[in-house]
C-alpha cells in the first residue's frame, strides 16, 4: 500500500492513475461512440466499415425537419432561460433581502419542479394546457420549461448571495443610490457568476427536456429531443449520431474557452 | 448651533421586544458624539434609525428642524462607515470613493478632483487602482472613510469602525478620526462598546443600557461624576461602597458601611437619612499605607489584607480583603513600594473622593 508520502512515480500513484483513467473511460467512451457512428455511409445506425461519409451531417443542414427542430429548441430554450432567470433572480434577491422564515419556506416550495416526477408533471400539464389552449404552442412549452429551470436559477443565485454582505446594499443606499441603482450597481455584479450558472442550467434543462415535450407538443413545435425520439421510433437515422457529435464538439469548445478564461483571470 | 439633529421620543419595538425605549437626544452641529454601551443597549438601533435603515415605531427625527423620519436613506445625505467597512468588492478604491458622486450624477472629469482630494485626505493616493481585497484592514478602513466623506455629508455615522483592527491600529485611528473631524467639521456620531475609544475621541458620550440612555456628558464629567452604578462600572473601574446614609450637609453625606465610614458627594442623588445608598470610589483615589504609618490618616479609611497584586506598568492594582468580606481595589503609582499578599494595609481617601450613584435595578 502506498502512503500519501510516496514519490509521484511510486506504484501506488500509478495504480491511482489507472483507476482514474478507467473511470474517465467509463464516463466518456459510451458518449464518444457516436462519433464513428455519425460517419457511417449506411442509412441505419452502424459503425463505418470500409469508407466514411459526411452525408448525415449534410442531412442535418439540408433536411428541413432537423433544422426546424434545432430552431424550435433554441426558441423554447432561450425563452425559458430568459423567463426562468428573470423570475429566479428576482425571487432569490427578494428572499435574501427580506431574510424572513417565510422566504426560506417559499424557496423549498420552488424546488417542487425538481421533486415531482416528470411524468406526473407531464400529465398535469397536458390536462391544464388543453383547457388553456396552450397545447402545441411555443408559449406553452416555454412556460413549462421556465418553471422547470426556475429551481436551478434560485439555487445557484441564492448560493452566491449567501456570500454577499447584506451591508453592501445599505452602504450603497447610504451613499445616495436608490434601491434600483443599489441593485444594478452593487448587488447584481456580486452575483453575476451565479446568474450565469443558473441561466446555463435553465437552458440545458429545456434543451434536454423530453417527457413533457412529448405530452404537450405535436406538429407545430418539435424540439430536438422530441425529433430524436421520433427518429429513433420510426427508423434508426444516423443523423442523430451526427447531431450528437456536433453537440459534443460544441460542449468541448465552450468548456475549453471558459476554462482558459478563468485560468487567465487567475493569473 | 445650526444643523442640529434631534431625536424626539424615538422608540423601536419588535413585537414585544423593546430595542429602544422612547429616547430624546439633541446633537449639535460639528459635534463628535459617541453612543457607548454593551451589546443590546440600543446604540446601533439609534444609529440605524438616524441612517434610515431602521424605521422607528414612534417618534420623530429632525435635521435642522426638518422631519426626516420617513426619508429613505439615500435622500438623507448622511455618510455611514459600517462595521466591516462594506466596500464594494468589484470596484477599485477610486471607483468605491467615486460611487456616491456617481449616484448624484457626477461622473468622469467632474468627479475626479473630488475623489482625488478624498483619497489624499485618507492617505490613499497610491492605492487608487487596487481592489478592496488587495488592501489591509487599516487601508480598507481609510477607503470606507474617504467614501463616506467625499460627498460632504451632513453627518458622519460610524458603526464600531475599529472593532476589526488590532490594538496599535485602533490607537492610530483614534487620533486620525479626531484630526479628520477637526479638518472637515462634520458632525460625527460614533457607536462603540469600547470605553477607551469613547473617552479619547468624544466631545460628549451617551451611555446606554438595555434600550435606555443613562447619562449624556463630556468624558471627564462622565468619569468623575457618573450618575448611576452602571455608568461608574462600565466606564473605567470602580469600587462600590454600600451602606446607609447617616447625615447630609452641604452636598455631602456620611455613609456607614458595616466596618467603616466614608463621606460621599451627593451628586444629585438625594437619599433620605438612614436609607441604603451606594457610592462609587475610583481605585486611583485610594492611598495605601501600613497600619503603623500614621502620616496619611484620614476621616475615610478602612483596614484590609492584600489579596491580589497586579502590575500594570505605570501603576499597581492592589486588591484588599476587608474585615467584612468585601474587596476594595486600589490603584497606586508603581515603584513607590512593593506589596506582599497577606500584608495588612490601611486604605484611605479624601472626603470628596467617593460619590453617590443611583443603584442599578436588581438584575432579574
Amino acid at each position: 500500500m502506498a502512503s500519501p508520502g510516496t514519490s509521484p512515480n511510486g506504484p501506488g500513484v500509478s495504480l491511482k492513475r489507472i483507476v482514474a483513467w478507467l473511470a474517465a473511460a467509463f464516463l466518456l467512451l459510451p458518449v464518444l461512440v457516436v462519433i464513428p457512428i455519425s460517419l457511417t455511409p449506411e442509412r441505419y445506425l452502424s459503425l463505418p466499415t470500409n469508407t466514411i461519409s459526411l452525408r448525415h451531417y449534410e442531412s442535418l443542414v439540408t433536411d428541413g425537419r432537423w433544422s426546424k427542430s434545432i430552431a424550435d429548441s433554441l426558441i423554447v430554450g432561450l425563452g425559458a432561460t430568459v423567463l426562468a432567470t428573470g423570475l429566479g433572480v428576482a425571487f432569490a434577491v427578494g428572499a435574501w433581502r427580506l431574510g424572513v422564515p417565510l422566504a426560506r419556506r417559499l424557496r423549498l416550495l420552488l424546488l417542487a419542479p425538481i421533486i415531482v416526477p416528470p411524468i406526473v408533471h407531464a400529465v398535469a400539464f397536458y390536462r391544464a394546457w388543453a383547457t388553456l389552449g396552450l397545447l402545441d404552442t411555443y408559449l406553452g412549452l416555454i412556460l413549462i420549461h421556465a418553471m422547470k429551470g426556475l429551481p436551478f436559477v434560485v439555487l445557484t443565485v441564492a448560493g452566491t448571495l449567501a456570500n454577499v454582505d447584506p451591508r453592501l446594499e445599505q452602504a450603497a443606499r447610504s451613499l445616495g443610490a436608490n434601491a434600483r441603482q443599489a441593485m444594478g450597481w452593487v448587488i447584481l455584479p456580486q452575483i453575476r457568476a451565479g446568474i450565469v450558472a443558473g441561466a446555463a442550467f435553465a437552458f440545458i434543462t429545456s434543451w434536454d427536456e423530453t417527457i413533457v415535450a412529448l405530452f404537450v407538443t405535436s406538429r407545430a413545435v418539435t424540439t430536438l429531443p422530441r425529433r430524436i425520439w421520433e427518429g429513433l421510433a420510426d427508423n434508426i437515422d444516423p443523423a442523430i449520431a451526427a447531431l450528437g457529435t456536433v453537440m459534443i464538439v460544441l460542449t468541448f469548445i465552450v468548456v475549453a474557452i471558459t476554462t482558459a478564461r478563468s485560468a487567465s483571470a487567475k493569473a | 448651533m445650526k444643523d442640529t439633529l434631534v431625536l424626539d421620543k424615538v422608540e423601536k419595538r419588535y413585537g414585544d421586544f423593546v430595542a429602544l425605549e422612547p429616547t430624546d437626544l439633541t446633537i449639535g452641529a460639528g459635534e463628535f458624539i459617541t453612543l457607548l454601551g454593551p451589546s443590546g443597549s440600543g446604540k446601533t438601533t439609534i444609529l440605524m434609525s438616524i441612517a434610515g435603515f431602521v424605521s422607528p415605531s414612534r417618534g420623530r427625527i429632525l435635521l435642522d428642524g426638518r422631519d426626516v423620519t420617513a426619508l429613505p436613506p439615500e435622500r438623507r445625505n448622511f455618510g455611514v462607515v459600517f462595521q466591516g467597512y462594506a466596500l464594494f468588492p468589484h470596484l477599485t478604491v477610486f471607483d468605491n470613493v467615486a460611487f456616491p458622486l456617481r449616484a448624484r450624477g457626477i461622473t468622469g472629469e467632474a468627479a475626479r478632483p473630488k475623489v482625488l482630494a478624498a483619497l489624499e485626505m485618507a492617505k490613499l493616493q497610491t492605492f487608487a487602482h487596487r481592489y478592496p481585497r488587495q488592501l489591509s484592514g487599516g487601508q480598507q478602513q481609510r477607503v470606507a472613510l474617504a467614501r463616506s466623506l467625499v460627498f460632504s455629508p451632513e453627518l458622519l455615522l460610524l458603526d464600531e469602525p475599529l472593532s476589526a483592527l488590532d490594538r496599535a491600529l485602533r490607537k492610530e485611528f483614534q487620533t486620525e478620526f479626531k484630526s479628520i473631524h477637526r479638518e472637515v467639521g462634520t458632525t460625527f456620531i460614533y457607536v462603540t462598546h469600547d470605553q477607551e475609544e469613547a473617552l479619547t475621541m468624544s466631545d460628549r458620550i451617551v451611555i446606554l443600557d438595555r434600550g435606555r440612555i443613562l447619562q449624556i456628558a463630556p468624558p471627564s464629567e462622565l468619569y468623575e461624576r457618573p450618575a448611576t452604578e452602571f455608568v461608574a462600572g462600565f466606564l473605567g473601574k470602580s469600587n462600590f461602597l454600600r451602606g446607609r446614609t447617616a447625615s447630609a450637609s452641604q452636598g455631602q453625606v456620611e455613609l456607614h458601611m458595616p466596618g467603616f465610614v466614608s463621606t460621599a458627594a451627593e451628586n444629585g442623588v438625594a437619599p433620605r437619612v438612614g436609607a441604603p445608598a451606594v457610592a462609587a470610589l475610583r481605585p486611583e483615589k485610594i492611598r495605601l499605607a501600613q497600619p503603623r504609618d500614621r502620616a496619611g490618616a484620614s476621616a475615610c479609611q478602612v483596614r484590609g489584607r492584600v489579596s491580589d497584586v497586579t502590575y500594570l506598568g505605570a501603576s499597581v492594582e492592589v486588591e484588599l480583603k476587608l474585615e467584612d468580606g468585601e474587596s476594595l481595589l486600589a490603584a497606586v503609582p508603581a515603584g513607590q513600594r512593593s506589596f506582599v499578599e497577606g500584608e495588612e494595609m490601611v486604605a484611605s481617601w479624601g472626603s470628596d473622593a467617593a460619590i453617590l450613584v443611583r443603584p442599578s435595578e436588581a438584575s432579574s
